[in-house]
């Protein structure tokens, strides 16, 4: 029982000194893939998606 | 799940719900006969008729319909499925009416408690929850819902999935409110905020979102375009963080599996904030994401002009998503909950400003190159105000967090005043002007029946809201300098009943705000429905596509 304590305190301690930096790195891929100039057409012809017609 | 002209099977969709339902009705009137309380007998009851209705339901929709399921496109056009859209949007009308019509009852007894009228049915306690669930869920869920499956299947350009699936959803989602609303008349609740319902409704609810979230994402995984619209990431996000935040705040022990009490698995301070982790992301995930997808689409569908900018839309979405759910301890400010849990929720709320902001930017420069058609399109007009409101709301907000402000504004008016900035302003004006567009749209007209009644519509509540909010803010501020005013003995200046008292003109002008929103609602009602009803002449091309509906 003491163990599975052990183990479950290291493992909850690395996972919440762990997913800040993840979350962090993550949130700034997306801002680069955001404003990655080659996407720039990609995103011109999806802002107007809501204006097509079938 | 062959079909062929000649013969003619039932789906396993079909055969499995006619069976479950079936089913239920036998054990929903063995609860009913069993139950240990009223209420919960009478909720049996209803569930077991309604589900003997759906079965025969069911088989008769089955008898009716043509060997072959609807296609997915005609003459090379998706063939979408309104069906569930239109009913949704009638609901949300309907259940808009109501629970305005309740709001405005409940703000006339605060300012005239002879209309509590004694009886514990109509007391102010149970009146509230049915006022904000039948707003917040019953009207804004039936708005998301409805313009969910619009849009997906547009920016898609696919069927929505599943024969019976949508119906399962819509129908199912305004059962729950039913069980709802009438189990706070009768005194059944959780005593949360927001999530009022007891245990059996919160699970009847677990499987109606988990079809619409399988139904959602079946839909986007079929797609036709390459790109996912950021409308329907905005629409995800609601539909999972929902899931999330009901299951999270909903776990609950029932004390017999057929009585209606319930006791959560939390205790103490613990469940405070998982009851406020759950509350404000509802306003985030619910009131918020949710209704910005309405925004992404139908301003831009509206205005005929593309986005603002469509790289500041997923900046807006992520920032949105990573910040929001860290928000919540701001409703426990100077409570028994750690300090830096507190000060914790008061820094994500004011760093929400600025994806709050981008948004708003967003929606309102949208407008670039066509701000001359606010004179002439009042729908257009209900949209852009509506992000208005919400810039407004959420510059508010964040103010309100930071705790020497929260210390004047919390348990105040100024809190009331602040939530309908946001509920009337933003939520209301963005689903009024999604409405406007929707209906013409779902039943092929080429316009609304009269525009000048949507002008007229505007101006009433637009007028509605400010009384409102303004009351509110005198009232809420009149009210927190009230209690904090010492004596020079340093004794409390004002009773608690004389602050009551001061409240009483704020009350009245607030009530009267209601009123005129609620004659807004009204005109809008009688429009849409005129819209319905227009001449036959008038129908567009659209309706040829849901001839298979």
């Amino acid at each position: 029982m003491k163990a599975i304590l052990i183990v479950h305190n290291i493992a909850s301690d690395l996972v919440t000194s762990v997913w800040t930096p993840i979350f962090v790195g993550l949130f700034i891929a997306i801002v680069i893939y955001a404003l990655w100039p080659r996407n720039q057409a990609v995103f011109d012809q999806a802002s107007r998606m809501p204006l097509r017609e079938d | 799940m062959q079909q062929t002209q000649s013969t003619k099977w039932m789906t396993h969709g079909e055969a499995g719900l006619m069976l479950f339902f079936a089913m239920a009705a036998f054990v929903c009137a063995f609860a009913a006969a069993k139950a240990l309380d009223a209420p919960f007998a009478f909720h049996a009851s209803l569930a077991a008729v309604a589900s003997g209705v759906a079965s025969f339901a069911i088989m008769n929709r089955y008898l009716d319909r043509p060997a072959s399921l609807p296609p997915e496109e005609i003459s090379g056009k998706p063939n979408y499925n309104l069906g569930p859209i239109k009913f949704a949007s009638f609901m949300a009308m309907f259940w808009g009416i109501a629970g305005f019509a309740v709001g405005l009852l409940i703000a006339s007894q605060l300012a005239w408690p002879l209309l509590n009228l004694d009886l514990p049915w109509t007391s102010f306690g149970r009146l509230r929850p049915l006022h904000t669930s039948a707003v917040i869920f019953a009207f804004g869920g039936n708005v998301l819902i409805a313009t969910s499956f619009y849009v997906v299947q547009r920016t898609c350009r696919t069927r929505l999935v599943g024969d019976l699936a949508p119906w399962f959803v819509v129908l199912g989602y305004n059962f729950f409110i039913v069980i709802a609303g009438t189990g706070y008349l009768l005194g059944v609740t959780q005593s949360k905020e927001y999530a009022e319902p007891e245990w059996y409704a919160d699970l009847w609810l677990t499987i109606v979102w988990v079809v619409y979230l399988v139904v959602f994402v079946m839909t986007l995984v079929k797609r036709k375009e390459p790109h996912i619209f950021v409308a329907n990431w905005f629409y995800l996000a609601f539909i999972v963080t929902i899931a999330v935040l009901h299951l999270g705040n909903n776990l609950a022990l029932p004390v017999s599996l057929l009585g209606s009490k319930s006791y959560i698995a939390w205790a103490g301070v613990q469940d405070a904030m998982f009851q406020w982790w759950y509350g404000h992301n509802a306003v985030g995930f619910f009131l918020t994401a949710g209704f910005l997808a309405i925004m992404y689409y139908f301003i831009p569908k509206r205005a005929e002009r593309p986005v603002y900018s469509y790289r500041l839309s997923i900046i807006h979405f992520w920032s949105l998503i990573f910040l929001y759910i860290w928000a919540g301890p701001h409703h426990l400010h100077y409570t028994a909950l750690p300090d830096w849990t507190q000060t914790l929720g008061m820094t994500f709320s004011v760093i929400l400003w600025m994806p709050s902001w981008g948004g708003m930017i967003n929606g309102l420069m949208t407008l670039s190159g066509a701000w001359d058609k606010l004179r002439t399109d009042p729908v257009l007009r209900m949209l852009v105000v509506s992000v208005a409101f919400y810039g407004m709301s959420t510059f508010e907000g964040p103010l309100m967090s930071i705790k020497v402000v929260n210390s004047l504004s919390h348990y105040t008016d100024w809190t009331i005043g602040h939530v309908h900035s946001g509920a009337l302003g933003w939520v209301g004006f963005v689903s009024f002007g999604a409405l406007y567009c929707l209906v013409p749209w779902l039943w092929g007209r080429k316009e609304l029946y009269s525009l000048k009644l949507v002008n007229w519509h505007f101006w009433i509540s637009t007028i509605g809201i400010v009384l409102y909010i303004s009351a509110m803010w005198v009232s809420g501020i009149l009210q927190g300098l009230m209690w904090r005013a010492y004596t020079s003995l340093g004794f409390l200046e004002y009773s608690f009943i004389e602050t009551v008292e001061a409240m009483h003109p704020f009350y009245v002008i607030r009530a009267a705000g209601g009123a005129l929103f609620l004659i807004g609602a009204l005109i809008m009602a009688y429009n849409l429905w005129m819209t319905v009803r227009a001449s036959e002449a008038d129908v567009g091309t659209e309706l040829a596509l849901q001839s298979a509906e």
